[in-house]
This record gives structure tokens, C-alpha cells and sequence, in this order.
């Protein structure tokens, strides 16, 4: 028997009589409202156009390669994809540029759209693993057709790269030179406007640098956590020096004295000026602190959502670092060491791209390099500190059902 | 530090002025192709007609809606991986219908064809995260402008159903009812050849009719099968009947007289025929020991493939059904019980279709059945029986670089 449960329910002696049973079913009745007009599916999502755009060089060529057809899909299914990344990472940097974002009942919104960016990336990750379907041999039969294209011409992956926060003085050599080479006038412009516009990098870092209780004059986090700090060092110091000599004593000494140096370097400005000169920190001072903020009081209800947002923008970091290694991969299994066909020394260049210049929240990653036990983060008192549970709904423009808040 | 290696070997380097090393390395090395003119990236891949598909029906109706782009994103991107599958499924159904899967060497094409059929399966059900990101109250925003489009009107999804072999008599009745209203003319025609033409599942029947080993003035797998069975069920019965008299022997019997009924009814060629007439089983009674030889020979030399092409159509009818709840699963958690926008019941329609009656290959999976141990199986004598380690190759128009074969 076929071992499921609605067929054998329906299951009677003749096909006729069995048939009769399902007519009477609720979950068949229906109309069926195309036939009366008005939008169908295909129309609706312009069916017409995506599905007839495959057309195969190899064919235009005379020489069909079968295998040609997966690897159009497949660019075009990530372009799609792209294009729905730029959609919501838009939608997400104008709230911010308008300053609805000082509303913070506009943050779930935020965090959704950021959150569904990250799945998307994940789905674009699994997808190799279809094209990785096709081998080295069936490609080698029509690479030849495709030349001058490249991946390297796509303008909505670079579109996505600059509105992330990619800084163009950090791009890869080859990449800074050329990616602009390939696009003319009004996707030039696209391309020019995505690095002049606030970035979500940018609005970021103005957001945190925002964060309630880095007030000097308030609740002063950054002050409170450079005492804290060293004095719980100082504490640890005399621990450690109280211990009879041995071996182990001054290993834990070693380790205190390099733990001691990460903190001063912490809490020394200038340092972190010329970090950001080398393009090794990203964040202002003051947005660093902000983050540092947030990620000790994450279960304060002010910050619970901000930190899930923090979460998300690292993982959009990893996931692209993920996607560039996974498509180097596959590259060098496709192609070995030969060119890429826009130009450029394909795996090798690819492989370059693979760095933590293009990791544009890297700060956030580096904060887990100064994290404290929890006794050394300053007490918040509840009836002293209302701002960690008390939001700001400020935006008078702000509307929940409204259509303008719409995007 | 960021801890990137080739951020940290550049870094004494890096001001603003890009370093001589690092503009000579040879990674960095390239000219820019595109700019000498030729097919590019974007109009290789029709992006202008791809990208510019994208029109909300709620902006058209004066209240845009920003999920809506998210939703139509993701049916234009199953839309694009049906069309994928589709030429897939064509290109393996063309080489069984013109016979040239009876030359052995294109049996890799087509097993690596219904395995990439997987692999693309596997994606759309991961897709669905990506729209599961969407809640059930944003939608309810756009979805009145949606209205009577449905995916019930989708070409693409009825012709992969019927080129792998769903049957017309076997869909449920909303189902069967009203498919077809949907589509007129051009697409009314390319739907009923879909269903008059080959299907896989008939294509594979028939190759499944040729296995070797199954002539009965040959090796008689049959026959020598249904001897072996007998013999092997008798000697259980005496082993059992000299146990001392005991509960357990009487189970142990038991057990025995219900698997002695299930090898009657396999070797029952009436019984196939009544099970096939109710739509139970889908495979002729030829091609059932055809597909049970490979299971049990699945190691010989000329079975290997063959048996990963019976494991791979299996996967396809799995996934497709895992497609269908996942569907269910999401549709209930957006609408509820509401009707769906094509005028069917919705949620209770669609989960009347998770239904072994939409299992093609549904006796692959019962073969598992009748297995039976090891000794069982007839012995093959290699001096005597040459067909499980020698293939037929003999298609003139076969030409591994033949362009003509390359589709």
C-alpha cells in the first residue's frame, strides 16, 4: 500500500465510487476566479520577460552546450536576489538619513529588514552548490562564447558593496583600478551616487555614537568602565603576586601584563585615530563605545533589540566573506589558474578578495577582543538610570498602519 | 589587529598612497576587457528585462506596500529554477524518447541531470526561510491587490508535474477539475503535449523493461527469484516449528506467515495489475523486477549507475513532496483558513495535495519492501554471465564532443 493517510482514507473498492468520496470533500470545493478575469500570475510577475531571457551564446553560435542554460539561471537568480538586498538595505538606510530611526519603534522594522538581508545571503550561499553541478569539462565547452562578461561587470554586487560600507580606498588593487570601468552613464552614476550617500557603515556609526548613558555628563560608560577596568587589573595583580614563585606565577603575570596593554590600547584615542587611518577600525571612538555599550547591557529592554541588530550586521559581514570564498572555490575548480574572461588573474584575484579589508563592521568582530567579567561593567541602578528601559517615540511622523512608513 | 593575513602583511604599507609591493603583486595583475567592447555581464544575461519585472501591484493601486518586493522577488526566482529544471527534464527525456540512452555512455549525462534536478529541489525548499521572513500581518497589507493571480496558475509547476509523471486521473479533484482553466491557447497547447508526451516515469519503465538479466531463456532473475524465496521461506518454517512451543515462537511464526503472504502478492502478476488499476502502483510488472534486479545486483559494474539513477528519481519525488508541506506550512501560518486568491479552499486544499498519489516514483519506494537477505539473491557466475560487467555501446550518432548530443 502506498502508506498515506488521505489516499487510503479515500481508499474504496472501485475507482468511480472513490472518486465520488473526494468530490464531496471540503478542502475540493472551490471556484476557480482566474476565469473571470482580472490579474493572473503570470502577468503579475512579468513571466514573460524573466522567462524569456536565457539565450545561449554557445546556440547564437552554432554550437549549443547544454550545460549554458544552468549557468545563465543561476546569475540570474543572484542578481534577483541582489536586487531584493538592495531593496531592503534602501528601505533600511532611509530610515535612518530621514532620522525616523530616532524612533525607536522603528527599530523592529530595522532589525527585520537587516535579519531578512542575512537569509537571504544564506540562501545565495547554498546556491552553489547547484551550479557546482556542472563540471570544469562541460564549462571549458562554452567559456570560450562568453568573453568579454564577467561577474566583475555586475553592478548590483558592486551597488551592494559601497551602500554595506566597502570604502573604496580599501578595495583590492585591481578592483580599486577597475571596477568602475564598466559602467557608463546612468549606471555610472548609480554606481558614483552609492559611494557619495550615507552608508550603512556611516548611519551605523552615527546611531551608536547616539547610545544613551555615554553621556559624560550622565551616566559617563566609557568613564565608569576605565576604572572599573583597571582596578579590577590592579586587584588581579595582587592576586597573582601574593602566589609563591614558580613557573606558572609568571605566566599568569605575562598574561595580566599583555591583557593590561589591550585595555590601555582600549581606552588610549589617539591609537584609535591611527587605526582608523590604516583602515583597521571603521567606527569613530564614540561609536565603538556605543557598541561596547549595548553588547554589556544587552538584556537591558533599550538595548535587547540594538544588540540583535549588531548580531545581524556581523553576519552580513560573514556571510559575504563566505560567498567570496565559496565562488573562489568553485572558480579555481572551473578554471585552475587561466584569466577570468573580464580580465583579470581570476582565482588569484579572487582569492585577494578574501580579506578583511572588504569585513565592513570588523569593529564589531574585535570587540570580543575587550570583553571583561561581568563584575567589572559598571552597576546600573533602575531608579537612578530610567534610559535602559524607557524608549524614545518621538517621530511624530511615525504611524504603524501609515502607507508613507510604508517602505 | 583585524587578524587578516593579507591585511596585516600589507599594513606598514598601507597609506594613502598604494605601496609598490602590493600594486606588483601578481594577483593584482589585469587589464579590463570590457572596455574593449563586446557581450557584457548585464547583456548577457538580459538583466534589463530581469530587473525591470519587478512592479507592485499595491504601488499601482496607490498604497505600496514594501513586502510586496519581497514576494514577487521570490516567485520570479522559483519561476526562473522551474525553467532551469524544466530544460534539465527535457534534455533526459529527449535522450531516453530517441533512444540514445541505449548506448550505456550517455548514462552519466543523465544520471548527472536528475541529480542536478535535486540539487535545484533542494534550493527551493531552503527558499522558503527566505520568504518565511515575512510576517503574516505584512502581507495582509498587500494581499487584497494580489487578487485572483495564484501560484494554482503557474505553467511551469503543472508541466514539471506532468513531464515527470504525475497523473492526470490521480490529482486531487480541485485539482483536476480546474488545472487547465488557467491557460488558453500557446500555453493550453504546451500543457496538453506535456501530458501526452513521454513522461519520465513512462521513459523510465520502459528502460527499466530492458534491465538485463531478466529474459527468461537468459539468467530468469525472475524465476530464479521466486524459487530462491520459496526454498528460503521453507527452511525458516522448519528451523521455527523444532523451537520449543512458546509465545515467542508463536510471534516468530506469525511474523513469518505475514512475510510469506507479502512475497505471494509480490510475484502475483493479477494482484499488480489490480494495484496498478487503483493507481497504487505507477511501474509496469516487468519494469518492477527490473528496478528490484538493480537493487539487488546495484554493485555490479553496469548496475552502479543505474541504481544511483533510481536513488536520485526517489529524491526528486521526496523533495518535491517536503516543497509541498513547506508550502502548506507557510500558506497556513500567512492565511490561516482563509480561501486562497484563486478561489480554492487554500491551506485545506494544499495540504490534500501532500499525498502519496503525487509520488511518481512510488514503487521505488515500496521495492523496500521485499528485500530480502543476502543469500536469497540468485548467484551470478561471472565465466557464465557476462552482462552485469559488459555494456552496450553502439549509437552511431553518439560522439562525446558532438554538439548535436551536447543538448
Amino acid at each position: 500500500m502506498s502508506g498515506c493517510p488521505y489516499f487510503q482514507r479515500k481508499l474504496l473498492s472501485t475507482s468511480k465510487q472513490h472518486l465520488k468520496e473526494d468530490e464531496n470533500d471540503d478542502s475540493q470545493s472551490g471556484i476557480n476566479k482566474a476565469s473571470k478575469g482580472g490579474l493572473i500570475y503570470g502577468d503579475y510577475l512579468q513571466l514573460d520577460k524573466i522567462v524569456t531571457s536565457q539565450v545561449l551564446q554557445s546556440e547564437l553560435k552554432g554550437n549549443k552546450i547544454h550545460d549554458e542554460h544552468l549557468f545563465i539561471v543561476t546569475h540570474q537568480a543572484y542578481e534577483l536576489w541582489f536586487k531584493q538586498v538592495l531593496w531592503e538595505l534602501d528601505s533600511v538606510r532611509e530610515i535612518f538619513i530621514s532620522g525616523h530611526v530616532r524612533d525607536e519603534r522603528n527599530m523592529l522594522k530595522v532589525n527585520t529588514r537587516i535579519h531578512r538581508v542575512v537569509m537571504i545571503f544564506r540562501l545565495l550561499l547554498d546556491q552553489f552548490a547547484v551550479l557546482e553541478t556542472m563540471t570544469a569539462l562541460d564549462f571549458y565547452d562554452f567559456r570560450e562564447y562568453l568573453s568579454p562578461a564577467s561577474g566583475f561587470q555586475s553592478l548590483q554586487f558592486r551597488l551592494l558593496e559601497n551602500k554595506i560600507g566597502v570604502p573604496h580606498n580599501q578595495r583590492v588593487p585591481y578592483n580599486r583600478r577597475h571596477y568602475r570601468d564598466n559602467f557608463r552613464d546612468q549606471e555610472s552614476e548609480l554606481l558614483l551616487h552609492s559611494e557619495q550617500e550615507p552608508t550603512l557603515l556611516q548611519l551605523v556609526e552615527q546611531w551608536l555614537e547616539r547610545t544613551p548613558g555615554l553621556e559624560e555628563d550622565g551616566f559617563n560608560f566609557w568613564g565608569k568602565l576605565e576604572v572599573n577596568i583597571f582596578k579590577g587589573l590592579r586587584r588581579e595583580k595582587e592576586n597573582i603576586e601574593q602566589k609563591p614563585a614558580s613557573e606558572m606565577k609568571e605566566e599568569m603575570m605575562a598574561e595580566l601584563i599583555k591583557q593590561r596593554d589591550i585595555f590601555v590600547s582600549l581606552f588610549d584615542e589617539k591609537r584609535h585615530d591611527h587605526l582608523l587611518s590604516t583602515g583597521q577600525r571603521r567606527l569613530s571612538y564614540k561609536a565603538l563605545q556605543g557598541a561596547l555599550m549595548i553588547y554589556f547591557y544587552r538584556e537591558e529592554p533599550r538595548f535587547q533589540v540594538p544588540f540583535q541588530l549588531l548580531t545581524s550586521l556581523m553576519d552580513i559581514d560573514t556571510l559575504m566573506t563566505k560567498w567570496r570564498y565559496n565562488h573562489v572555490c568553485m572558480v579555481h575548480r572551473m578554471i585552475g589558474s587561466k584569466d577570468g574572461t573580464g580580465g583579470s588573474s581570476g582565482y588569484q584575484y579572487l582569492r585577494s578578495t578574501v580579506s578583511d579589508r572588504y569585513k565592513v563592521f570588523v569593529d564589531l568582530f574585535n570587540l570580543a577582543t575587550f570583553l571583561v567579567p561581568r563584575e567589572w561593567v559598571p552597576k546600573l541602578d533602575p531608579s537612578e538610570h530610567t534610559f535602559l528601559y524607557m524608549a524614545e517615540c518621538c517621530d511624530s511622523s511615525y504611524c504603524s498602519s501609515s502607507s508613507d512608513d510604508s517602505d | 589587529m583585524s587578524g587578516c593575513p593579507y591585511l596585516g602583511r600589507k599594513h606598514q604599507l598601507f597609506t594613502s598612497k598604494p605601496s609598490q609591493a602590493e600594486e606588483e603583486d601578481e594577483s593584482q595583475k589585469g587589464i579590463n576587457k570590457a572596455s574593449k567592447g563586446g557581450i557584457v555581464y548585464g547583456e548577457y544575461l538580459q538583466l534589463d528585462k530581469v530587473l525591470s519585472a519587478q512592479v507592485l501591484q499595491s504601488q499601482l493601486k496607490g498604497n505600496k506596500i514594501h513586502d510586496e518586493h519581497l514576494f514577487i522577488v521570490t516567485h520570479q526566482a522559483y519561476e526562473l529554477w522551474f525553467k532551469q529544471i524544466l530544460w534539465e527534464l527535457d534534455s533526459v527525456r529527449d535522450l531516453f524518447i530517441k533512444n540514445h540512452v541505449r548506448d550505456e555512455r550517455n548514462m552519466l549525462k543523465v544520471v548527472s541531470r536528475i541529480q542536478r534536478i535535486t540539487m535545484i529541489f533542494k534550493l527551493l525548499v531552503e527558499q522558503f526561510a527566505v520568504l518565511e521572513t515575512m510576517t503574516a500581518l505584512d502581507f495582509f497589507d498587500f494581499r487584497e491587490y494580489l487578487s485572483p493571480a495564484s501560484g494554482f496558475q503557474s505553467l511551469q509547476f503543472r508541466l514539471l508535474e506532468s513531464k515527470i509523471g504525475v497523473a492526470d486521473h490521480l490529482r486531487v479533484p480541485y485539482n483536476r477539475r480546474h488545472y487547465r482553466d488557467n491557460f488558453h491557447e500557446h500555453e493550453s497547447e504546451t500543457l496538453l503535449s506535456s501530458e501526452q508526451e513521454p513522461s519520465l516515469l513512462q521513459l523510465v519503465e520502459q528502460w527499466l523493461e530492458r534491465t538485463p538479466g531478466l529474459e527468461r531463456d537468459g539468467f530468469n532473475f525472475w524465476g530464479k527469484l521466486q524459487s530462491n524465496i520459496e526454498e528460503g521461506l521453507k527452511m525458516e518454517k522448519h528451523k521455527l516449528e523444532k523451537m520449543e512451543d512458546s509465545e515467542v515462537k508463536q510471534e516468530l511464526l506469525e511474523d513469518l506467515n505475514k512475510q510469506s503472504e507479502i512475497f505471494t502478492s509480490l510475484f502475483d502478476p493479477k494482484r499488480h495489475e489490480h494495484l496498478l488499476s487503483k493507481g497504487e502502483r505507477r511501474l509496469s510488472y516487468k519494469a518492477l523486477q527490473g528496478a528490484l534486479m538493480i537493487n539487488f545486483y546495484r554493485e555490479e559494474p553496469r548496475f552502479q549507475v543505474p541504481f544511483q539513477l533510481l536513488t536520485a528519481l526517489m529524491e526528486i519525488d521526496t523533495l518535491m513532496t517536503k516543497w509541498r508541506y513547506n508550502h502548506v506550512c507557510m500558506v497556513h501560518r500567512m492565511i490561516g483558513s482563509k480561501a486562497g486568491t484563486g478561489g480554492s479552499s487554500g491551506y485545506h486544499y494544499l495540504r490534500s495535495t501532500v499525498s502519496d498519489r503525487y509520488k511518481v516514483f512510488v514503487d521505488l519506494f515500496n521495492l523496500a519492501t521485499f528485500l530480502v537477505p543476502r543469500a536469497w539473491v540468485p548467484k551470478l557466475n561471472p565465466n557464465v554471465h557476462k552482462f552485469p560487467y559488459m555494456a552496450e555501446w553502439y549509437d552511431s550518432s553518439y560522439n562525446s564532443c558532438s554538439s548535436e548530443d551536447s543538448d
